[in-house]
């Protein structure tokens, strides 16, 4: 009895904390919120205060309409799906060859990826340049996706060798014997199994080339070929003080697909992301 | 053997993906047309030619351009199209070079000149047209457009900071003296309650350029030389941080929101400011401040900035008719008017100044006057490297709290680091 | 058969590596031969091969001021991955509390900054959180009467901003790594615990912390290195031109930016980026012994 009461004591101070971390975590998001449905004026100043004074939805309007806001996710889209495909692609083969075969050079080769990706990327900008320009892609989205899915492709390769080790061999054999071929197990039998981490390294993909806006900018030359991120870096890089209430609203609905996306997948990151690191 | 088709097979499909995904851009990257290009008739039997300009400035100014331009150039089958680039120059230091993908010519102030010169991606400007276009224009921004002698930049309008005040915020005139201007700022600025009487960007080297000017100081020579640690300017710079105490952050996006929502009296800033002040309904009123007196007798001396075109290399092997055409026209009395009435900018073209409005623009009136005790920025490329030391001082005097003179000297010796590494 | 396996797993890598020599390795490649020339303004097209010049001419910049910033780099880093670390697995900790009913709700709100573009996000805490005069904090600070504060003016107050806004875009990922981790852990394990009257504290610093810690390592080493090459917050937070805020806080990379990048000298920032390559290196291998493969 008493640990009953005890136990409710426990959990009504544990949901009073997590309701105040929510809080405190959803401040700055709270206050875009509410500047984003607030009239002109009202956008930078105001009390303290999270409801808009006059709500309106025009921000919203002229985020959508006066400017290519859905020509840029649109970009966006195209983007991340040819990231995730070209990535997935590559590193898929790789990561399956470097956690069933034992070959020569293959320690000495993933440790080498992982050298070669602490090199930081921002000083990788004129090279790159260079890259696309020998090879006409710049101003061109599959220019930015090989970059993007190169950028990527060690994570990838790292995250699914590390969940195809947890396979057990031996389901593979099983399939074997009915006479399949390699790449045709990979796909009718690991592929699924590992869905989980294909579906996390898909994910942080994604987020990559969502937030990504340097090389977007600097790399498309056409205002209507920007990705999201790269748009709204143009819009705002130097002056917000004119239309910060439009930019918070762009915002918001720049990070409404991801969050769509982290809702419905929320299970699968969870074994996905981790299995990566259970050794057998 | 089946596995080696299956894995060439999983090869094409990477290429495959590639190629999927380069085919919606070349939709995407379809040039944005101007207006004229629907115009298109059958009699007229000259290929319209598109003229790409990069810049990155106010959207308003440019399209007051282009509108201009293009109107005069309509029966040429030639438009005009801004591109707005952040930070354009470094843009332009991958591009310049690019003949696929560069601009024709880009649209900046003079102080970037020196290092697209240096760069050799610029042409002069007597390679496309005869210069003697440029013979009513202002003397000052026929210079500020010049390498060596050799005119690159087409002026076509030019800026300098001026004081914009809230007439229904401020009480009385507009000081005489910075030492009356500091009583008054003492006197109405609050900043626990956020109102201000006078903000400025006071870590900005621009912003603060008519303190270092007016006491005789410099930021750099024609030589190259950087002048932060030279004594006038430690002395403009120690001057500046009592003002730079009573105007907020000094942030560019601070101190025009404060001052576009009614809550600073009056602001440090150009015709830039404009659009957006008027968007905000404020009844503004524009002082020159080189009617404002130092204490040691002198005007302030604001920086100025002449806004003009250059031309890309790159543009001059099929584009060059089209372009000289573009300048001409971009040298016109009627495009500097056009900028005047619609944008409060100060023409460049003394001709436009012949128009009764233009005339009686209080804006370019006080533009005009300031020019007097104005100095063009220096456009040699050393000046690229100065904006960051300068700002580092002055950040590090109003804001830390640092000595001026150990400020002055930290910042030339990074100064001169930068010049010197340029080489 | 045998003849086979020795050429077949290189196939297999043939594609991913093909990609990243062209993207991470061609870049490391023509950095290092940019920096054995003299490619600068006035050698824009026309830049010859000059040996090691500028290699001497930036070990001059690995000076005390770089010194510092790789103390500042470290300390960065450490505080980061130990609050992370440490807050993501109580909180993990607290939504696998048996009987939090509201647990999903929880951790789906606690996700959102993830979905955020990071640019947004900076940008959003810049103006909205931090600044002065609009910035919610300040505005909190006077509705309770304090004086106005200036979270980005000096360093310390300015480190620990830029740390704020770290842990805010990056907990998310971390509480969902440890929460999975969590979740496969074996429970009969804290059934024959909690029969045995164990306390809490005992049996999460003996049970949990172990069964977990080789789980999360990846993540754990993977961000460690995110965290020491973070550029985006500290530069756009403190640092970009014309925002200067007063914080002369400097990380390796922004260091490098600041001294190298300005003039625009590419012989010389291609060596200092050539040497901060080594550093960085050399950081990675002392990380790496945690994260052991095999």
């Amino acid at each position: 009895m008493r640990n009953k009461r005890k136990n409710a004591a426990r959990l009504a101070l544990l949901n009073a904390a997590f309701i105040l971390l929510c809080l405190v975590t959803l401040v700055p998001v709270l206050y875009a919120l509410s500047i984003s449905f607030s009239g002109q004026g009202t956008a930078l100043s105001g009390s303290l205060s999270f409801l808009p004074k006059d709500p309106t939805l025009e921000n919203y309007r002229a985020i959508l309409f006066d400017k290519p806001f859905l020509r840029w996710l649109k970009n966006s889209l195209i983007l991340s799906a040819g990231t995730i495909a070209l990535a997935m692609l590559c590193a898929v083969p790789m990561a399956y060859a470097a956690s069933r075969w034992r070959f020569a050079g293959r320690r000495g080769m993933l440790r080498l990826l992982l050298v070669l990706n602490a090199f930081p990327q921002v000083l990788s900008m004129f090279a790159l340049f260079r890259v696309l320009r020998l090879t006409n892609t710049l101003n061109t989205h599959g220019g930015l996706v090989v970059i993007y899915a190169g950028s990527m492709c060690v994570f990838a390769i790292w995250n699914m060798k590390g969940y195809f080790d947890t396979i057990p061999k031996e389901i593979e054999e099983a399939s074997k014997i009915d006479g399949a071929g390699d790449l045709q197990m990979i796909v009718r039998i690991v592929l699924p199994l590992a869905r989980p981490a294909i579906i996390v390294t898909c994910v942080m993909v994604l987020i990559t080339v969502w937030n990504e806006y340097l090389f977007a900018t600097t790399f498309l030359l056409d205002s209507q070929s920007y990705s999201l991120a790269g748009g709204l870096y143009q819009l705002q890089s130097n002056d917000y003080s004119r239309n910060w209430s439009v930019f918070t609203a762009a915002s918001m609905l720049a990070s409404l697909p991801l969050l769509l996306i982290f809702f419905k997948i929320q299970k699968y990151m969870v074994s996905g992301l981790t299995a990566g690191g259970v050794k057998e | 053997m089946k596995k080696g088709i299956a894995l060439l097979l999983a090869l094409a499909l990477c290429l495959g993906a590639l190629a999927g995904c380069s085919q919606p851009q070349s939709q995407a990257s379809d040039p944005v047309t101007g207006p004229s290009q629907g115009a298109d008739s059958p009699d007229t039997p000259k290929d319209p030619v598109t003229v790409t300009v990069w810049h990155d400035g106010d959207e308003g100014i440019m399209q007051t351009i282009a509108d201009q331009v293009n109107a005069q150039l309509a029966d040429d089958q030639i438009t005009v199209v801004f591109e707005k680039k952040t930070d354009m120059p470094n843009q332009l230091k991958l591009y310049g070079s690019d003949a696929a993908n560069a601009p024709d010519l880009y649209f900046y102030a003079h102080d970037v000149l020196g290092t697209f010169v240096a760069m050799d991606i610029l042409a002069p400007l007597s390679d496309v047209i005869d210069t003697s276009v440029l013979a009513d224009h202002l003397s000052m921004t026929v210079e500020a457009g010049q390498i060596g002698g050799t005119q690159y930049l087409l002026p076509v309008y030019f800026e300098t900071l001026v004081l914009l005040y809230n007439k229904a915020l401020w009480e009385g005139d507009i000081p005489g003296t910075t030492e009356e201007l500091y009583d008054y700022m003492v006197a109405h600025t609050d900043a626990a309650a956020g109102t201000y009487a006078v903000v400025n960007q006071h870590t900005g080297a621009y912003n603060v350029s008519p303190f270092i000017y007016g006491f005789g100081g410099y930021i750099i020579d024609e030589d190259g030389k950087p002048g932060l640690n030279d004594p006038k300017t430690i002395e403009a710079a120690e001057y500046n941080r009592k003002f730079g105490a009573l105007q907020a952050d000094g942030d560019y996006n601070t101190v025009t929101t404060l001052f576009n929502e009614g809550k600073a009296a009056a602001i440090i800033g150009g015709p830039w400011l404009v659009s957006g002040i008027e968007a905000a309904g404020i009844d503004y009123g524009v002082a020159s401040l080189s009617d404002i007196k130092l204490p040691n007798g002198n005007g302030l001396a604001p920086f100025s900035g002449i806004q003009g075109v250059g031309v890309l290399k790159t543009a001059l092997a099929d584009k060059k008719d089209a372009v000289a055409k573009v300048l001409t026209a971009m040298a016109s009395p009627e495009v500097g008017v056009d900028l005047a009435n619609k944008s409060g900018c100060a023409p460049a073209n003394n001709k436009s100044y012949d128009d009764p409005q233009v005339a009686s623009n209080e804006m370019i009136a006080v533009i005009q006057k300031t020019a007097s005790t104005a100095r063009p920025m220096p456009n040699i490329p050393e000046m690229n490297a100065m904006w960051g030391p300068a700002e580092a001082m002055l950040t590090a005097i109003n804001k830390n709290g640092a000595d001026p003179a150990q400020a002055a000297a930290d910042a030339q010796a990074a100064a001169e680091q930068a010049v010197a590494d340029m080489q | 058969m045998k003849q086979k396996l020795r050429w077949k797993p290189w196939l297999y890598c043939v594609p991913a590596l093909l990609l990243i020599l062209i993207v991470i390795a061609f870049p490391i490649v023509y950095t290092g031969w940019i920096s054995l020339t003299n490619m600068n303004l006035y050698h824009w097209a026309d830049y010859q091969v000059i040996g090691l010049d500028n290699y001497v001419r930036a070990l001059f910049k690995f000076d005390s001021g770089f010194l510092s910033a790789l103390a500042t780099t470290l300390v960065w880093t450490v505080f980061n991955m130990v609050i992370q670390i440490g807050a993501g697995f109580f909180i993990a900790l607290g939504l696998n509390a048996p009987g939090l009913k509201l647990s999903r709700v929880y951790k789906t709100l606690l996700m959102v900054p993830w979905a955020v573009p990071a640019y947004i996000s900076i940008l959003l805490w810049r103006v909205g959180m931090f600044n002065t005069e609009f910035g919610i904090l300040n505005k909190f600070l006077s509705v309770l009467g304090f004086d106005k504060v200036d979270f980005l003016a000096s360093n310390a107050i300015a480190f620990i901003s830029c740390m704020a806004l770290n842990l805010w875009m990056a907990l998310p990922f971390m509480i969902s790594t440890i929460d999975g981790a969590l979740q496969s852990v074996d429970t009969s394990l804290y059934e024959s615990a909690t029969l045995d009257g164990t306390g809490f504290w005992v049996r999460t610093w003996s049970i949990t912390v172990p069964a977990v810690r080789p789980i999360i390592a990846p993540a754990a080493v993977m961000t460690t290195f995110i965290t020491f090459k973070q550029f985006d917050i500290i530069y756009l937070l403190t640092q970009q031109r014309g925002y200067m805020t007063g914080a002369t806080l400097n990380t390796v990379i922004t260091y490098a930016h600041q001294n190298a990048f300005a003039s625009n000298n590419y012989g010389l920032s291609s060596a200092v980026s050539m040497l901060l390559f080594v550093v960085i290196i050399l950081f990675s291998i002392l990380t790496n012994r945690s994260l052991r493969e095999d």
